[in-house]
C-alpha cells in the first residue's frame, strides 16, 4: 500500500532557512504530484503563507482546537504530500503533543510516513534539541538538514548519525533574489534557458536530492 | 469460587471526580478481562449508567432493598468485582451500613476483599473525610485518591497536616489521577461512550465513530498513566485476576 508522506521542516532555532526549505520542497511536490498540501506554523518568522498562498493555510498548537484541525488533517492517508513548515516557538509544544497522543505510531498504522526534516544548527538549542527528537523518532524517518548558510562548517556529531540533506549556500545576491515573495522556484526552472547558472543548478539539485530522499523511504506508487 | 471483591469509589464532596475514577476502573478492569458489575448510587439518574449501561445498575443505597441487591447477591452473582459507585456525601452513612450489615466483620474475616478508592478534594475538609472513614477501615484496602483531573491545585494542604491524616490509616496507599485535556474530557462526556471505546474510535454500540485523533490521543496517553497507577498498587492481584497483555494498550 502506497504512503503519504508528512514532510515536518523544524528546528528550536529562528531564522535558519525552514521557511526556505519548506518553499523548495512544496514546489517540488507541487510539480512532482500535481499537489500538495502545505501548512504554515509560524507566527514569528518569515511566512510560506506568503509566498505560497495558493496551496498553504495557517495552522497552530497554541490549543487543543488548533492541534486537532492540524493533525486530524495530517493522519489521512489521501495520497496527497504535506509540508510542515513548524515555527521555532511552536517546536516544543509540536514534539510534545505527537509524543503524548502517539502520532508516528498511528501514522503507521494509516500508512501515513512522517519524515522530520530537522534544520540543524551549532547552537546549544538546537544541541538540545536534537536527542529530544531522537527519542521518539526513529532514525530513518529522522533526517538532518545542513544548511551551509546556516551551519558554515562541520556538523555537530550527533546530528551527523542518520541521513543528512545538504543545501548549500547561495551567494547573497541570489538569496536576495529568491527572497522576494513573487519568486517561484519552478517558474525560475521553467523560464529560465540558461541552464548553467548557479541558482538553475541550486533548484535542480535540490530537487533532485528530495527525489532521493522520497525514492528511499517510500514505497513508489505503482 | 472466586472471593468477592466490593470496590467502594466515594468522597463526601461533589465534583471531585468519584464517577470519573469508577469509570477508569471498569475500563481497567475490562481491559484486563476482569467480569465487573458495577452499582451507580446516583438514584433516580445515574452518569456512571450513562458510560457503562451494560454492566451497571441504579440503586439507592439508602434503602434496604437495594442493599439487599448489591451484598446478598455478592456470591451468587457471575462477575466476581463488584464496583460501587457512591454519589456524594453518602461515604461514611454508606461505610456505617455496610459495618450495620455485618460486611465490614466479613471483610475482616477474610472472606470478601473490601476496597474503597477515596477520592478527595482540595479543601482541607477532606482531610477531616479521610479522618471519618478511617473508623471503618480495619479489614479493607484503603486508597486514598488525588483527583488532578478538574485541575484541582491540592493548595489548601499543608504536607505536615495531611500526613498526620495520613498516617492515621495503617496500609492506606496514596494515588494519583492526572489531569486529562479539557477539550478531550468534555468529548468523551458528549460521547457518552468508556473511554476504552473512545480510544478505540468506536460508538456505543461497537460502531465505527469519528473522534479526533488528537483528542483519542490525549486520553489513551491519561488512560494508559492512571492504569500504571493502578498496575502499582497491584490491583490485579486485589482482585484476584493475573496481570496481562491489556487489550486497550494494543
Amino acid at each position: 500500500m502506497s504512503l503519504t508522506p508528512v514532510y515536518i521542516i523544524c528546528s528550536p532555532r529562528p531564522l535558519v532557512g525552514k521557511t526556505l526549505l519548506a518553499r523548495l520542497l512544496s514546489e517540488f511536490l507541487l510539480l512532482k504530484n500535481g499537489t500538495v498540501s502545505s501548512f504554515d506554523i509560524n507566527l514569528k518568522e518569515p511566512s510560506l503563507l506568503e509566498y505560497l498562498p495558493r496551496i498553504t493555510e495557517t495552522a497552530d498548537v497554541i490549543d487543543t482546537f488548533g492541534k486537532m484541525q492540524l493533525m486530524d488533517r495530517l493522519i489521512v492517508n489521501d495520497g496527497v504530500a504535506k509540508v510542515l513548515d513548524l515555527g521555532f516557538h511552536a517546536f516544543d509544544e509540536f514534539f510534545k503533543m505527537t509524543n503524548e497522543i502517539g502520532f508516528l505510531k498511528e501514522a503507521t498504522r494509516r500508512s501515513v510516513a512522517p519524515i522530520i526534516l530537522f534544520v540543524a544548527d551549532t547552537d546549544r538549542v538546537s544541541a538540545r534539541a536534537y536527542p529530544t527528537l531522537r527519542e521518539q523518532i526513529p532514525l530513518k524517518a529522522l533526517i538532518t538538514v545542513d544548511n551551509e548558510y546556516v551551519v558554515r562548517g562541520e556538523l555537530p556529531e550527533a546530528m551527523g548519525l542518520g541521513r543528512v540533506l545538504r543545501i548549500t549556500a547561495l551567494p547573497s545576491f541570489l538569496k536576495t533574489y529568491v527572497d522576494r515573495q513573487t519568486f517561484s522556484f519552478t517558474d525560475y526552472l521553467r523560464n529560465e534557458r540558461d541552464q548553467s547558472t548557479e541558482l538553475h543548478q541550486w533548484v535542480r539539485k535540490n530537487y533532485t536530492s528530495f527525489r532521493e530522499l522520497e525514492f528511499s523511504l517510500l514505497p513508489q506508487r505503482s | 469460587m472466586a472471593k468477592p471483591v466490593v470496590i467502594v469509589v466515594g468522597a463526601d464532596k461533589g465534583g471531585v471526580g468519584k464517577t470519573t475514577v469508577s469509570r477508569t476502573l471498569l475500563d481497567y478492569f475490562s481491559a484486563n478481562n476482569v467480569p465487573t458489575r458495577a452499582f451507580d448510587t446516583e438514584s433516580p439518574r445515574g452518569t456512571l449508567m450513562r458510560f457503562h449501561p451494560d454492566i451497571t445498575e441504579i440503586v439507592d443505597m439508602t434503602t434496604t432493598s437495594d442493599q439487599m441487591k448489591i451484598f446478598d447477591t455478592l456470591n451468587a452473582a457471575s462477575p466476581s468485582v463488584t464496583v460501587i459507585d457512591v454519589r456524594a456525601g453518602l461515604l461514611s452513612p454508606a461505610l456505617a451500613s455496610l459495618r450495620d450489615i455485618g460486611f465490614l466483620d466479613a471483610a475482616k474475616a477474610g472472606q470478601i476483599t473490601f476496597a474503597v478508592f477515596h477520592i478527595l478534594g482540595p479543601s482541607i475538609a477532606s482531610l477531616d473525610e479521610i479522618a471519618e472513614t478511617a473508623n471503618f477501615m480495619q479489614g479493607a484496602k484503603y486508597f486514598l485518591v488525588k483527583n488532578f483531573i478538574n485541575d484541582t491545585q491540592f493548595f489548601q494542604w499543608d504536607q505536615a497536616t495531611y500526613n498526620s491524616y495520613f498516617h492515621r490509616i495503617k496500609d492506606a496507599t496514596e494515588l494519583t489521577i492526572p489531569k486529562l485535556n479539557e477539550m478531550a474530557y468534555e468529548q468523551v462526556e458528549v460521547s457518552s461512550v468508556p473511554f476504552l471505546k473512545f480510544v478505540a474510535n468506536k460508538g456505543k454500540d461497537d460502531e465505527a465513530a469519528n473522534y479526533s485523533f488528537v483528542l483519542r490521543g490525549y486520553v489513551r496517553h491519561w488512560l494508559a498513566n492512571v492504569w500504571s497507577e493502578f498496575d502499582r498498587i497491584k490491583l490485579t492481584d486485589l482482585v484476584g485476576a493475573k496481570p496481562g497483555v491489556r487489550g486497550g494498550e494494543k
